[in-house]
C-alpha cells in the first residue's frame, strides 16, 4: 500500500497514461495529458459520470458494504441496478448511502460517514467497507481518505476510500479510478490460505446475468482456479489475495485494463486480453489461460487436457446451433455494442448462417477492429460512431432484420419497427461461454420469430395510402447533409 | 391454552398452534386408519400420469368442478343490464339466493333479484299463484319499472307456461295490465350461463319487437343509422361497456348499448342505495329493432338472439370475446365500416401503444406454455392474444363449449405456427383439466378464481382472467376489450409471470441469485 495517498488529479493523470493502452501510445505527449475523455457536449445527452463507472465496476464484490458518500441522488438511482449475480453474501445489494442533507453540505459530511461507517460495522460487520466520493461532498471538501483511516484503525474494518465524483469525467474513467483504488487499498492486503500453479485472476468480468458460472464449470474440469473475479462474485479476501495469482486474463478491454497492468509490473503476474464472447473466442481465451499457466510452472499436459475440453465444447455447441441454420440463414444483424463484442460474436452469428451487415467499433481497440477484418473480410461495415439517425435509416431500410444492441439503442429498432435484442449489460440471459452462444442463437431465433414484429411493421389496418411518419422520417433524413460521422467503410 | 378469552385467535394462525398440530396428528394416528405417507404419495404421482388421465377422459357420468353455471344466472345478468328492471325468477328461492351472492361476490356490489319462491304445494299443483302473487309484491314493494321474468328447473319441470301465467297475472290486477314484462325459459338442465343470457336478451328483444306479448302491434323496422351492441355474459362488464362506449364515441358512432349493466354493478357510496342504476332505457330497448346493424362480442353468447335480429332486417356481426391487437382491429374495422365512419388517429395511437407494450415484453411470454379455461368466447379471445404474444395456448377448455367451438379453435391454432401443439377440449370439466395441466405441462394457467386448486394441485401458476373472480378484488373495473383492454390483460398475464418469477427466487441463499430489482 502506498504511505503517501496521491491526490485525485494525480490519479487520474496516472491512469490516462496508460502504457497498457496502444491508442493511448499512438498520442503525442500533450494529446495524452488532455486525456483520453471526449469533452462531452453541453446540452446533448451522455452516459454516466465517473460515480457510476467506479461503482458498477466495484459493486459485484458481494460481501462489501458499499456506502455512497452523498446526496440521495447518487446512489438512490444506482442502488442494485446491475445483475451481477452472487453465489454468497448479498449485502452488495443492500444501498447504502449517508445521504446528505443541508447540514451536511454547510457543515461538512465527514462525521455523517464516520457515524455511517460505525453503524454498518455494528449491524452488518462486513469485511469492508467501500465508501464512494462523490461531487458534492468532493466540492465542500469532504476527506473521505481521511474518514476512512481514521474508521479503520479505530473499528478494525477496512473502510476503502473510492475517489470517483461524478464530475472526473465519464464512466469509463470511474471504472478505471475504481481500479485505482483496489490496487492502492485492496489487492495484497491479505494472503491466500494456500496457493495452486493453476490460480489465475479473471479481471473485468462482472458476472452480469451470472455469466462467470456458464465458464466456470470448464474451469474447474480443468482443474484451473480462479483464485479471485474481479470483480463478478468476488468476495473481499479474494481480491485482496488476487496479487498470488500466476496468470490473469483481462476481459473487458477498456474497463480495468490498468489493474491488469499494474499488477502484471508489481507482481509479476502476466496478463492476455480474451473474450467469453463466441465459441472461437472461448476457446482461446482457454488455451491463452493453460499457455500462461504452463509458462509459469504448471504442467505442460494442461495444455492437452485443455484441447481436449475445447474440441468437445466446441463440437457440442457447433452441433446445437446446427438446427437453427435453417431459420436463420440469410437473416441480416446490425451489431451495436463495441469493444470484444463487436468481433466476437460474429463467428457465431455466421455459423448460424447470418450476415452481418455491420457492427460498431466505437469502443473497440486497434486489434478489435483487425479482428473484425478477419472474420469479415476486408469489405466489412465498422462504424466508428453510428448515428441514431443512421442506425435507424439502416434498420427501416431493411438492410438488417435484427438489431443486437445495448438497452440506450432499443428504441431506434422499435420505431424501425426492427426485432431487437439486448447484448449489454441490462440483459437477463447470460451469453457466456459456449452454452451463451447457443443461447445468443436462441434468443435471436426467439426475437425473429416473435408475432408482434409483424404488428410493428404494418401500419394500423385501416390507415390510407399517406405516407406514414416513418416514410417521412426517412425522407427528412434523406434531405439533410450526412454527418460527419456517417458509416465509413474500414480502411 | 391456545384459545383465550383477551385475545380470540382466527383461522388464519389457531390451527397452526403447537396444541392443534399435535392433537390433530394424534387424531390422524389414532382414529383415522391413515394410508401409510408412501402410499399416499404413489397415488398422488400415478394421479399426475398419462394412465391416470386416460382413467379420467373416460368418465361417463360424473362432472368434478364444471367450469359453467346456469341458465338462469345468465338471465338474471341479462335483465339487470336494463333501465330499472327487476329480475324475477320462476321457481325456487334457494336458486335466487345463489345468483344474487355468485354476482355479488365477483361485482362486489348487491345484486337487486327476486323469486317467485315456489314449494312443495306449489310444485304439485303449479306455480300460477306464486307468479300471480310473486308480480304483485315484486311490483309494489320495489317499484321497477320492468320486471324481467326467466325460470328455474322447478318450475320447468313441471311446464308451467310463463306467457299464460303472466298474463292471468295481469288479469287478476295484480300488475297493471301495460307494466312490461318480458320473459324467458331458462332451463338449468339446458346449456349453460351463457345459454341462459341468450335467451333472457332474446325474450326482452322479442317482447318490446314482436307485440309485447299481444298486448300492443309488433314494430316496423324503419332503418336509421344506430349500431346496436351486445356484450354477452362477461365478468369484466362494468371496465368493458364504458371502454365500448368510450370508443364509439372516439368513432362518432351513434348507438345503442343493449344489456349494460354497468353502472348498476358499479354505484358510488354516496349515501344513496341504488337498486336500480343505469342501464339501456325501455324506449331505447324498443327502439333498436331500427338500427342498421347489432355487434355481439360474444357468439356464443347471441346464437339465438342475432339471428333473432337478423331476421328483423339488420345486419348482424358476431365476435369471440375480442382481446389484442388483431382481434380489436377486426372488431373497430367492422364498427367503421358498419357505421361507415372513419377511424381517428386517437384510436391508431391506442393500437399503437399496445404494440409497443407488447414489443417491450413479449419476450417473456415468447414460447411459454398456458392452459386456458371459460367460457367459448372468453378462451378464444384469450388464445388469440397469446398467440399474438408469441405463447402457445396448448390447452383450452370450455365446459360450456361445443363441437363447433372446438373446431372454431381448431382453426384458430391451425393460423398460426404457435398454435401447432395446441388442443381445444369441448365439454370437459376442471378435473380433466388437472390432468392436462400435468401430462401437457402448461406453464401458466389462465382463468376464474376456481383455478386456485388447480394452481395448488399443480404447483402451475394461474392467472386470473374470467368469471367468477372472487377472491381479487376490482378487476371487473378494468376493460379486456379495446386497445386499452388488451393492455390491461398483457399487464395481468406479466405481472403473474413477473410474480412467479420473484417467488421462485427469493430463497435467502439458496435461489435469491435471481432475485434482481429490473426484469
Amino acid at each position: 500500500m502506498a504511505t503517501t495517498t496521491p491526490s485525485l488529479n494525480q490519479t487520474i493523470q496516472d491512469v490516462f497514461n496508460e502504457p497498457g493502452c496502444g491508442k493511448n501510445q499512438a498520442k503525442s505527449e500533450k494529446e495524452r495529458k488532455k486525456g483520453c475523455t471526449k469533452q462531452l457536449q453541453p446540452g446533448g445527452a451522455a452516459g454516466g459520470c465517473a460515480f457510476d463507472g467506479a461503482k458498477i465496476a466495484l459493486q459485484p464484490i458481494t460481501d462489501v458494504a458499499h456506502l455512497v458518500h452523498g446526496p440521495i441522488a447518487c446512489e438512490g438511482n444506482s442502488w442494485d441496478n446491475r445483475g451481477a449475480k452472487s453465489s454468497g453474501a448479498r449485502t452488495y445489494r443492500t444501498g447504502f448511502t449517508t445521504d446528505m442533507d443541508e447540514n451536511s453540505i454547510v457543515f461538512g459530511g465527514e462525521k455523517k460517514l464516520y457515524k455511517s461507517i460505525r453503524e454498518i460495522v455494528e449491524k452488518y460487520d462486513p469485511p469492508a467497507i467501500f465508501v464512494y466520493q462523490t461531487c458534492v461532498p468532493a466540492m465542500i471538501g469532504d476527506d473521505i481518505d481521511a474518514v476512512c483511516k481514521a474508521a479503520s484503525e479505530k473499528f478494525g474494518t477496512p473502510c476503502i476510500p473510492i475517489q470517483s465524483p461524478g464530475f472526473v469525467g465519464p464512466k469509463n474513467l470511474g471504472n478505471k479510478l475504481a481500479g485505482e483504488a483496489l490496487l492502492r487499498h485492496v489487492i495484497g492486503t491479505q494472503e491466500p490460505e494456500y496457493t495452486t500453479p493453476y490460480d489465475i485472476n479473471i479481471i473485468g468480468e462482472y458476472n452480469l446475468a451470472g455469466e462467470l458460472w456458464q465458464v466456470k464449470p470448464l474451469l474447474d474440469e480443468l482443474g484451473i482456479r480462479i483464485l479471485s473475479c474481479i470483480s463478478g462474485d468476488a468476495k473481499y479476501k479474494e481480491v485482496a489475495w488476487s496479487h498470488r495469482a500466476k496468470a490473469a486474463m483481462m476481459v473487458c478491454s477498456k474497463a480495468m485494463i490498468n489493474v491488469a497492468r499494474k499488477m502484471e509490473e508489481r507482481y509479476d503476474i502476466p496478463f492476455f486480453e480474451g473474450s467469453f464472447y463466441g465459441i472461437e473466442d472461448m476457446s482461446d481465451s482457454l488455451r491463452e489461460i493453460a499457455r500462461l499457466l504452463v509458462e509459469r510452472g504448471a504442467d505442460a499436459e494442461l495444455i492437452d487436457r485443455t484441447e481436449a475440453v475445447i474440441t468437445r465444447e466446441e463440437a457440442r455447441a457447433w452441433a446445437a446451433i446446427e438446427p437453427y441454420r435453417q431459420r436463420l440463414s440469410g437473416k441480416k444483424v446490425l451489431l451495436i455494442t463495441g469493444g470484444v463484442k463487436s468481433w466476437s460474436v460474429v463467428a457465431a452469428l455466421q455459423e448460424a448462417g447470418m450476415e452481418i451487415v455491420g457492427t460498431s467499433v466505437k469502443k473497440s481497440t486497434r486489434e478489435d477492429k483487425e479482428k473484425i477484418k478477419k472474420i469479415m473480410g476486408d469489405d466489412a461495415h465498422m462504424y466508428d460512431d453510428l448515428t441514431p439517425r443512421e442506425m435507424y435509416r439502416m434498420l427501416r431500410k431493411a438492410e438488417a432484420d435484427i438489431m443486437l444492441s445495448g438497452g440506450r439503442s432499443q428504441f431506434i429498432a422499435l420505431k424501425a419497427s426492427m426485432p431487437w435484442l439486448d447484448i449489454n449489460q441490462e440483459r437477463h440471459a447470460a451469453y457466456a461461454g459456449y452454452h451463451g452462444m447457443v443461447e445468443l442463437v436462441q434468443e435471436i431465433d426467439r426475437s425473429l420469430s416473435n408475432p408482434v414484429w409483424q404488428e410493428v411493421r404494418r401500419p394500423a389496418p385501416w390507415a390510407g395510402e399517406e405516407a406514414s411518419w416513418q416514410d417521412r422520417a426517412i425522407g427528412e433524413s434523406a434531405d439533410m447533409p450526412r454527418e460527419p460521422t456517417a458509416p465509413a467503410k474500414a480502411a | 391454552m391456545p384459545q383465550n378469552a383477551d385475545q380470540v385467535l382466527d383461522h388464519f394462525e389457531l390451527f397452526r398452534g403447537p396444541e392443534y398440530k399435535e392433537m390433530l396428528a394424534k387424531k390422524k394416528a389414532e382414529f383415522e386408519n391413515p394410508y401409510p405417507d408412501e402410499e399416499i404419495d404413489r397415488v398422488r404421482e400415478w394421479a399426475k400420469t398419462e394412465e391416470y388421465k386416460e382413467l379420467n377422459f373416460s368418465r361417463e357420468a360424473l362432472t368434478v368442478n364444471p367450469a359453467k353455471a346456469c341458465q338462469p344466472l345468465g338471465a338474471v345478468f341479462a335483465a339487470v343490464g336494463f333501465e330499472g328492471t327487476l329480475p324475477f325468477v320462476h321457481g325456487s328461492q334457494g336458486c335466487v339466493a345463489y345468483y344474487r351472492s355468485h354476482f355479488s361476490r365477483h361485482f362486489k356490489e348487491p345484486t337487486s333479484c327476486v323469486s317467485s319462491s315456489m314449494t312443495e304445494d306449489a310444485a304439485v299443483f303449479g306455480g300460477l299463484n306464486n307468479m300471480v302473487d310473486g308480480l304483485a309484491n315484486t311490483y309494489n314493494m320495489y317499484k321497477p319499472k320492468m320486471i324481467a321474468v326467466s325460470t328455474t328447473c322447478m318450475a320447468e319441470v313441471i311446464g308451467d307456461d310463463l306467457n299464460a301465467f303472466i298474463k292471468t297475472a295481469r288479469e287478476k290486477e295484480s300488475i297493471p295490465m301495460d307494466f312490461d314484462i318480458p320473459f324467458a325459459h331458462t332451463p338449468a338442465f339446458v346449456g349453460s350461463h351463457i345459454t341462459g343470457y341468450d335467451n333472457a336478451l332474446k325474450g326482452v328483444l322479442e317482447y318490446f319487437w314482436d307485440g309485447k306479448a299481444k298486448m300492443a302491434e309488433p314494430l316496423t323496422r324503419k332503418a336509421n343509422t344506430k349500431i346496436n351492441f351486445v356484450g354477452g355474459f362477461d365478468g369484466y362488464t362494468v371496465g368493458n361497456q364504458r371502454e365500448v362506449r368510450r370508443i364509439f364515441d372516439l368513432l362518432g358512432v351513434e348507438y345503442t348499448m343493449l344489456c349494460d349493466p354497468s353502472d348498476v354493478w358499479d354505484t358510488p357510496t354516496d349515501g344513496e342505495f341504488r337498486m336500480y342504476d343505469g342501464g339501456t332505457t325501455l324506449e331505447d330497448t324498443a327502439n333498436a329493432i331500427h338500427a342498421k346493424a347489432t355487434i355481439s362480442m360474444q357468439e356464443y353468447c347471441t346464437e339465438k338472439t342475432l339471428p333473432f335480429i337478423a331476421g328483423h332486417g339488420q345486419e348482424v356481426a358476431a365476435f369471440n370475446h375480442p382481446i389484442g391487437i388483431e382481434a380489436t382491429d377486426k372488431f373497430i374495422m367492422e364498427v367503421a365500416r358498419l357505421a361507415g365512419v372513419k377511424i381517428p388517429d386517437e384510436l391508431a395511437k391506442e393500437r399503437g401503444r399496445l404494440v409497443d407494450a407488447v414489443a417491450d415484453s413479449n419476450a417473456h411470454i415468447h414460447g411459454k406454455k398456458f392452459a386456458i379455461y371459460g367460457d367459448p368466447d372468453l378462451c378464444y379471445g384469450l388464445a388469440q392474444f397469446i398467440m399474438e404474444l408469441g405463447g402457445e395456448p396448448n390447452v383450452v377448455l370450455a365446459t360450456n363449449g361445443g363441437k363447433k367451438w372446438a373446431a372454431k379453435m381448431q382453426e384458430l391454432f391451425d393460423s398460426s405456427p404457435f398454435g401447432a401443439n395446441c388442443q381445444a377440449y369441448p365439454g370437459k370439466d376442471l378435473w380433466h383439466m388437472r390432468s392436462l395441466i400435468f401430462t401437457e405441462k402448461p406453464d401458466f394457467i389462465i382463468g376464474n378464481t376456481y383455478g386456485k386448486y388447480l394452481e395448488r394441485d399443480t404447483g402451475v401458476p394461474l392467472i386470473r382472467l374470467g368469471f367468477p373472480i372472487f377472491d381479487r378484488h376490482h378487476k371487473h373495473r378494468y376493460p379486456v376489450w379495446g386497445y386499452q383492454g388488451g393492455l390491461n390483460v398483457l399487464v395481468t398475464i406479466l405481472d403473474r409471470i413477473f410474480e412467479h418469477m420473484d417467488a421462485t427466487t427469493n430463497d435467502p441463499a439458496l435461489t435469491d441469485y435471481s432475485y434482481d430489482i429490473i426484469r
